[in-house]
C-alpha cells in the first residue's frame, strides 16, 4: 500500500486533493441515486408529510456535501487517493456469498442451491476466505476450518440450540428416524475435531522432519 | 436517597442471583475473548455474540450483553497496551503510553492500572446512573414528539462535532445514515421506499447487519491491506499490581478521567468517544513534565481508561431514561431489548423495575468481574494475540457469518454484511468515518417518526419546534455547537484534542 505522500510534497496539478474530489463525486452520485430511487414517492404536505419528503431532502443534502467536497478538491491541498488491492475484498466477499448460499437452500434466479448446512458452509467460508491474503497456506486453513467448525457446531448447535442448519438437507432426510439429531451432531463434530487435531499434529511433525512423508500420511489417514 | 438504596438493593438481589452472576461472568469472559482480537471492537463483538443470548430470559440476556460490552471494551484496552493496535476509537489514547509502558517491561502494571482505573470509574458511573435514572425518567414524561426530535437533532450535532476529521465528511455520513434508515416500508402509509422490489428490504436494513458490515467485515478488509506490523510483546508481562507510588501517581488522573468520561458519556451523540481524548489532553496539560507523555506515563493510562469506562457506562442513561441510543453500541442494545420484547425508554423503570435496577447493579458486578478474571488471564490473551492474522481473520469471518445468520435465519443478511463491508472499506479508503453513519442510521427512523408526528400535531406549523421552550433550547444548543465547530479557532483546538495523540 502506498502511504500518503509527504505534506511537503506539493502537487502541481489542478486537482489538489484527489481523495476529496473522488469522494465528493461519489457522494453526488449516491445522492442522485437516492433521488431517483425515491422518485415514485409523494412528498405530502407539512401537515401530513409523505413518504418521499425525507428521502428527497436527505439526498439533496448528500449531494450538497458532495459538491462541497469536490470543490474542496480543487481549492485545498489534501490527501491523495489510497491504493486499493482487489484480492482482499473480492475473496472475502466471495467467501461470505458462499456461506450465504450454502447454509440453507437459497433461491437464485430459477435455480435453488441445495442447503448444505454449517458442516459445509463453515469450512468453505474459512478456506476460501483465507485466500484473501498472499500468505494463505492450504493445510493450515483446512486444519483451522475443521477445528472451528467443530467448535461452532457444538457451541451454536448443541449448547445454545440455535436454529442453524448443521447438516445437508439430503443427509438429514435420509437419516431421520435412525439417529437422534443431537447425537449425530456430536459424532460429526467429534470426527471433525479429530481430523483437525490429527492434521495439526502431522503438520507439527512435518515442520521437524520435512514435508514429504506427511503428504503420504495425510492421504492415508 | 432512601429510594436509591432500596432500588439498588432490589438491583443487587437480582444481579447477585447465581444464574445472573454466572451469565455476567460468561459475558465478560467471551466479550474479552472476542474483543481482544485485533480489529474487533465492541460493536462487532456484540453483533457477533448477540445470538448467544437468545435463549435466556430478558434480564439474564441483558446482563450478559452488558457483560459482553464491558469485556469487549476491556479487551480493546488489552490489545492497545500489548500490541499497540487499538480495537476501537476509544482505546487509541491508551495505546500511546500503555504500549510504551509495555515496552519498558511494565505491561503488567499498565494492565493493572487500566483495570483498577476502569473499576473505579465503573463504580462511580453505576452510582451516577442509579441516582440520575429516576429524575431523568420524570423528565422524559414531559417530552413530546417535538422535544424528542430536537434532542435527536442535538445528538447528531454533537456527533458531527465529536467525529474525527472533516466536519463536512461527518455531515455527509450522518445524512447517508439517515437516508439508509428510510429504506423499507414507511410506517405511516405502508408504502415501500427504495426497496427496488427486493423482499428482504421491506423491513428495512437491519441494524446489526449494517453494524457488522461496517465494523466487522470492513475492518478485516482494511487490515488485509496494511502489511502486518504487530509486535506482540516479547518482554515479560511483569508484576500486575501497581506499587504504592504508582497508585499515588495514577489516582488524581483516575478521578479526573472519571469525571470527564461520565459527563461526556451522558451526552447524546457519541459523547463517550471524546472522553479518553479529553482526559489525555488534560492530564498532559496538568502534568509537571509533559514530555513524559508518550513515553510511558502512568497517568496517560489511568486517565483515559477511567474516562473510557465511565463514558461507556453513563451512555446507558439516555437509553434507559429517554429511550434514545446515544451511540452505536447502545443501538445494538436497543435491538437486543426489542428482541426480548422490551421497549427501551422511560417505561422500563416503572414497568419492569427488576430489569432496570438489576441491569444497573450488574454493571458494577461486571466491572468487579473484569478486575478478577482479567488480571490472571493476561497470559491467555497474550497467547491469543500471537496467532497470526492470516489465521485469525478467517475465524472472525466465520463468526460474523454465523452470528448474523442466527439473528434472523436469513441468508440475505449474510450477503448484506458482505455488501456493507465493502461499502465500509470504500468509506475508510476515502477518509470517511463509519461511526457517524451508524448513529445517523440509529436515530434516523426515530427522527422521521417524531418529526412527522410533531408536525401533524401542530397542523403543519414548523414553528412548533421553537415555540416549545425545551425544544427551542435544544435546537439552540445544536446550532451553537455546530457553528462553534465551524469557527476556525475552535476547529483548531478540536483538531488538537484528536491529534494530540
Amino acid at each position: 500500500m502506498d502511504g500518503p505522500l509527504d505534506g511537503a510534497q506539493r502537487r502541481r496539478g489542478v486537482v489538489r486533493a484527489p481523495q476529496s474530489l473522488v469522494a465528493g463525486i461519489g457522494l453526488i452520485l449516491l445522492g442522485l441515486f437516492g433521488i431517483w430511487a425515491s422518485s415514485d414517492l409523494e412528498y405530502g404536505s407539512l401537515r401530513a408529510i409523505g413518504p418521499g419528503l425525507m428521502p428527497f431532502w436527505l439526498s439533496l443534502g448528500v449531494i450538497a456535501c458532495g459538491i462541497a467536497l469536490a470543490v474542496a478538491g480543487f481549492t485545498h491541498d489534501g490527501a491523495p487517493l489510497q491504493s486499493f488491492t482487489l484480492r482482499g475484498p473480492v475473496v472475502v466477499i466471495l467467501a461470505i456469498l458462499l456461506f450465504a448460499i450454502t447454509i440453507r437452500p437459497f433461491p437464485f434466479g430459477g435455480i435453488t442451491t441445495p442447503g448444505l448446512g454449517l458442516i459445509v458452509a463453515g469450512p468453505l467460508a474459512v478456506i476460501v476466505g483465507g485466500y484473501a491474503t498472499h500468505e494463505a497456506r492450504f493445510l493450515d486453513l483446512v486444519t483451522l476450518a475443521l477445528l472451528l467448525t467443530a467448535g461452532c457446531m457444538i457451541l451454536f448447535g448443541d449448547l445454545l440450540n440455535l436454529p442453524i442448519p448443521i447438516f445437508p438437507n439430503a443427509v438429514v432426510q435420509a437419516l431421520t428416524g435412525t439417529i437422534p439429531a443431537r447425537t449425530m451432531l456430536r459424532i460429526a463434530a467429534g470426527a471433525l475435531a479429530l481430523f483437525g487435531l490429527l492434521l495439526m499434529l502431522l503438520q507439527r511433525r512435518s515442520h521437524k522432519r520435512g514435508t514429504v512423508d506427511v503428504a503420504r500420511h495425510s492421504l492415508t489417514t | 436517597m432512601p429510594d436509591l438504596v432500596s432500588n439498588l438493593g432490589l438491583g443487587f438481589s437480582v444481579a447477585l442471583s447465581l444464574q445472573n452472576v454466572a451469565l455476567c461472568f460468561l459475558g465478560c469472559l467471551v466479550g474479552t475473548l472476542i474483543g481482544v482480537l485485533p480489529g474487533v471492537g465492541p460493536i462487532a463483538t456484540i453483533a457477533m455474540l448477540l445470538p448467544i443470548t437468545f435463549g435466556l430470559d430478558p434480564v439474564g440476556a441483558l446482563i450478559m450483553l452488558a457483560g459482553i460490552y464491558y469485556g469487549a471494551q476491556y479487551g480493546g484496552s488489552t490489545t492497545a497496551i500489548l500490541v499497540n493496535i487499538p480495537g476501537e476509537a476509544t482505546s487509541v489514547v491508551t495505546a500511546l503510553d500503555g504500549h510504551q509502558m509495555a515496552r519498558q517491561g511494565k505491561a503488567g502494571i499498565a494492565l493493572g492500572t487500566a483495570a483498577i482505573a476502569s473499576f473505579f470509574a465503573g463504580t462511580v458511573a453505576t452510582l451516577l446512573i442509579a441516582a440520575l435514572g429516576a429524575p431523568l425518567t420524570q423528565l422524559a414524561l414531559i417530552f413530546g414528539p417535538a422535544e424528542y426530535f430536537a434532542l435527536m437533532v442535538m445528538g447528531l450535532a454533537f456527533a458531527i462535532v465529536l467525529a474525527h476529521g472533516s466536519v463536512l465528511k461527518a455531515v455527509a455520513m450522518i445524512l447517508l445514515g439517515v437516508l439508509l434508515a428510510v429504506v423499507g416500508t414507511d410506517l405511516e402509509t405502508g408504502q415501500e421506499r427504495m426497496t427496488f422490489g427486493f423482499s428482504f428490504l421491506t423491513d428495512g436494513v437491519d441494524f446489526s447487519v449494517l453494524a457488522m458490515g461496517l465494523f466487522g467485515v470492513a475492518e478485516i478488509l482494511r487490515n488485509l491491506d496494511s502489511t502486518e506490523t504487530r509486535d506482540v510483546m516479547r518482554e515479560r508481562i511483569g508484576r500486575l499490581l501497581p506499587s504504592f507510588a504508582d497508585l499515588k501517581q495514577a489516582t488524581p488522573a483516575t478521578l479526573r478521567g472519571t469525571a470527564i468520561g461520565a459527563t461526556l458519556g451522558i451526552l447524546p451523540g457519541n459523547g463517550a468517544v471524546l472522553g479518553p481524548f479529553a482526559a489525555y489532553t488534560i492530564e498532559k496539560k496538568l502534568a509537571k513534565d509533559p514530555s513524559r507523555f508518550g513515553r510511558g506515563a502512568i497517568e496517560g493510562v489511568a486517565g483515559p481508561e477511567s474516562a473510557n469506562n465511565a463514558g461507556a457506562q453513563t451512555a446507558f442513561i439516555p437509553l434507559l431514561t429517554l429511550g434514545i441510543p446515544p451511540n452505536a453500541v447502545m443501538a445494538l442494545m436497543v435491538g437486543a431489548m426489542t428482541i426480548h420484547g422490551i421497549i427501551p425508554g422511560p417505561g422500563v423503570m416503572t414497568k419492569s423495575p427488576e430489569l432496570f435496577w438489576g441491569m444497573i447493579a450488574s454493571m458494577w458486578v461486571g466491572n468487579l468481574m473484569l478486575l478478577v478474571i482479567n488480571l490472571p488471564l493476561v497470559g491467555v490473551w497474550v497467547r491469543l494475540l500471537k496467532v497470526p492474522y492470516r489465521l485469525m481473520f478467517p475465524a472472525i469471518l466465520m463468526f460474523c457469518s454465523i452470528g448474523i445468520y442466527s439473528i434472523n435465519s436469513l441468508p440475505t443478511d449474510v450477503i448484506m454484511i458482505g455488501f456493507f463491508g465493502f461499502m465500509g472499506y470504500l468509506l475508510i479508503k476515502f477518509g470517511f468515518e463509519p461511526a457517524p453513519l451508524l448513529l445517523g442510521f440509529v436515530l434516523g427512523k426515530l427522527m422521521e417518526e417524531y418529526l412527522r408526528r410533531s408536525l401533524t400535531l401542530s397542523r403543519g406549523d414548523p414553528m412548533v419546534f421553537l415555540e416549545r421552550p425545551v425544544s427551542a433550547v435544544l435546537f439552540i444548543i445544536a446550532f451553537a455547537i455546530v457553528a462553534a465547530a465551524l469557527l476556525p479557532s475552535l476547529r483548531k483546538s478540536r483538531d488538537e484534542v484528536f491529534t494530540e495523540a
